[in-house]
């Protein structure tokens, strides 16, 4: 089953040989020639040191506002803390559809308006941020509330404990591993989101990264890259050791006034100057049948891709885990816009262009899902079919790929939610769908238009998370997000 | 005045409308075949299930308007348990006291900063060895979880005890030690499978079909009460 969505590469593949320009094969083999080589000059470094660091105060920043905002909005939206105070649950579920546009919708969105709203400014970033991982939080946390058994909760409030007493004693420390594992998680992405909102110009590394790329600079792209790795790796140790973590965001926090302008932003809201007759002339102009047809197409080329290559890469590096480790290392490292640019360099721009480009970034992450589920799984199974007489790749494809093959394809569906969001960010190299003309529509102040699209991206968001809980229920593999 | 007192109270399908008064010093077993009402009787005595017709009383007051004060009173050993597995075993035996304290207390002990000594003596009167004390309950056995469970009864200090088959996948020698520890409290009501266990309490009560068909002393209780209950027409 995981081998069936490798199926598409072959048409994929086919039709990106058809939009194959050579001149720019040679940039791209210079470009990973580079890896091996980063441009060391000590001024260069300086400056990356600095722009990294403020893309990690962007994103311990947003992670803090966004962890406290979840934190609180979760409880609000947890039937279980509603019945718990004596509450009917309505309330928790109109919250959580309320709050579900707004996760819906992608940060470097959420970016672009700010920035067309405020100006540059250090919460723009911040707060692009903040919005949908808050929101995201909330619904994690009320997810993971509302799936306990409240055995213990009956057993307290019998005793006499209070409302408050019982939350703080039984409902939060059953929901806290799970809570803290992915506020971990979280932070990794808040720096993933703040270098990619700076891809687009809103400072710290990303742009840094970008300038370089667009100037054709591959050892100081490389230079940035490799900070980066090493600030990931730091976060990721440190997220075992929480202590240290709050540490460093103590410390982010006290720096975060003289890293960025943090003085509150000039609002000018056209939104809300918006007439009827702009929204339905923006409404009629729209080829939306086309345009979301595109997004979705995309999107289902890029999960596909994202889903299949890690157990295609298995059957052929069998034994070379660690290559496959650095392989999907890299992938999830340098940002999507970055991985379209080099493409770009290669092949005319196009929706599979674009849906490759995401789908290779995403296939980092389903990578290290897949390595992930291949330690936990046993190798008993494999060990008996060779035993048997099977060759490796086949043992390899039923004793291992077989039992994790649900749970994988599970959490590949919950990617399938962050692929659709992430397609506003390849919109413009595919020259296509809702994210081209989100993008499109931002750039030309067309404010009546950029409206509809918001909501067309949170309603597109939102079916495809309604859609996704149904397959995970149909096919009995319920993922856990991670 | 009774502690609790059932007036006509039942649930549909499951329990017949039943009169009970318990008091101070009562000890009272409640047998019965599984399925008989048991467990039924036990949550509706504790507030767990409404009863469809008929009352409650706690003290000569309607159940529901207890106080916060009166329903810490009131303490069940469930058979399932109900520890917070993430948290440890001392602080599962600190939350018997929650109905006494505010949130503050509760945070407290969260975090861990209570002083465990007001609990020492449930964790003593249990045989709770004090090494398992800081282990969260997860990683703990069987037994010794029924011994927290216990303890965290105990610490509540209630004046009425209900237990549902606290002695089920107990060895003997645990199980005469959790009879014996929740004989102690001023009035219980215990639920059990073990008829030859009865006289170590003073009231028998019988269940059969949904229906209170046994209210003696365990002297007056005969063999042939017993078939009864048991047998399966």
């Amino acid at each position: 089953m995981p081998l069936l969505p490798g199926l598409l590469l072959l048409p994929v593949l086919l039709r990106l040989s058809l939009d194959l320009h050579s001149g720019g094969l040679n940039l791209v083999l210079q470009f990973w020639q580079a890896a091996l080589q980063p441009s060391l000059n000590p001024l260069l470094l300086r400056s990356l040191l600095n722009a990294v660091s403020t893309t990690l105060l962007m994103a311990v920043l947003s992670w803090l506002i966004s962890t406290g905002a979840g934190f609180i909005l979760g409880l609000l939206c947890s039937r279980r803390v509603a019945a718990l105070f004596g509450g009917s649950g309505w309330m928790s579920t109109w919250l959580r559809h309320l709050l579900a546009p707004f996760r819906a919708i992608h940060e470097l969105v959420w970016g672009l308006l700010f920035l067309q709203l405020f100006g540059l400014n250090g919460w723009v970033a911040v707060l692009a941020i903040s919005l949908p991982y808050s929101a995201l939080m909330a619904r994690v946390l009320a997810d993971q509330i509302d799936n306990r058994s409240s055995s213990a909760v009956q057993a307290l409030k019998s005793g006499g404990a209070t409302a408050a007493s019982t939350l703080f004693t039984a409902v939060l420390p059953e929901t806290a591993g799970g809570l803290l594992s992915h506020s971990g998680h979280r932070l990794d992405c808040a720096v993933r989101s703040a270098v990619l909102l700076g891809v687009f110009g809103l400072g710290g590394i990303g742009t840094d990264l970008a300038l370089s790329l667009q100037s054709l600079r591959f050892h100081e792209v490389w230079s940035g890259l490799w900070v980066l790795a090493m600030l990931m790796f730091v976060l990721d140790r440190l997220r075992r050791r929480p202590q240290l973590l709050a540490v460093v965001a103590v410390l982010s926090l006290a720096s975060a006034t003289s890293q960025l302008d943090l003085s509150f932003p000039q609002v000018t809201s056209p939104l809300l100057n918006m007439s009827g007759e702009q929204l339905l002339g923006a409404l009629q102009e729209t080829p939306w049948a086309e345009l979301i047809g595109g997004t979705l197409l995309v999107t289902v080329a890029a999960a596909t891709i994202a889903v299949g290559l890690p157990p295609l890469m298995l059957l052929l590096t069998l034994q070379r885990r660690s290559l496959r480790q650095l392989l999907w290392a890299l992938m999830r490292l340098i940002p999507v816009p970055l991985t379209a640019l080099l493409l770009l360099f290669v092949f005319q721009p196009s929706p599979v262009l674009a849906a490759v480009a995401l789908g290779l970034h995403h296939s980092g992450v389903m990578g290290r899902v897949m390595e992930d589920d291949l330690d936990e799984c046993s190798s008993l199974q494999a060990e008996a079919l060779l035993q048997l007489g099977a060759g490796q790749r086949s043992a390899v494809l039923y004793g291992r790929l077989g039992p994790i093959s649900r749970p994988y394809l599970a959490y590949g569906l919950v990617r399938l939610d962050v692929i659709l969001r992430d397609t506003a960010v390849v919109g413009m190299v595919g020259g296509a769908g809702l994210g081209w003309q989100l993008i499109d529509a931002l750039g030309s102040f067309h404010w009546a238009l950029v409206l509809l699209l918001l909501l067309a991206y949170a309603a597109l968001t939102i079916s495809g998370e309604v859609v996704s809980g149904w397959m995970q229920t149909t096919w009995g593999c319920k993922a856990v997000e991670a | 005045m009774p502690v609790l007192e059932l007036l006509q109270a039942g649930l549909a399908g499951r329990l017949q409308p039943i009169n009970l008064r318990i008091s101070n010093g009562d000890r009272i077993v409640l047998l019965g075949r599984s399925g008989a009402g048991k467990s039924s009787l036990i949550s509706l005595c504790n507030g767990a299930l409404q009863p469809d017709q008929g009352r409650l009383l706690w003290q000569g007051q309607p159940f529901l308007q207890r106080s916060r004060r009166q329903r810490c009173e009131l303490g069940t050993l469930w058979q399932d348990l109900r520890l917070v597995e993430e948290l440890t075993a001392i602080q599962n035996i600190q939350a018997g006291a929650l109905g006494r304290h505010d949130l503050l207390w509760a945070v407290r002990n969260l975090l861990g900063l209570l002083d465990p000594a007001p609990c020492m003596q449930a964790v003593n009167a249990v045989g709770l060895e004090p090494d398992l004390l800081n282990k969260p309950v997860l990683n703990l056995s069987g037994g010794q979880r029924q011994r927290v469970a216990l303890a965290r009864l105990l610490h509540q200090m209630p004046q009425l005890v209900l237990a549902d088959e606290p002695l089920s996948a107990l060895d003997p020698v645990l199980a005469d030690d959790v009879l014996a520890t929740l004989l102690q409290a001023p009035a219980c009501l215990i639920s059990l499978h073990r008829p030859e266990l009865m006289h170590r309490f003073n009231r028998v009560l019988g269940l059969r079909q949904g229906k209170l068909v046994l209210n003696k002393h365990p002297d007056a209780v005969t063999e042939s009460d017993l078939k009864w209950l048991y047998s399966e027409s």
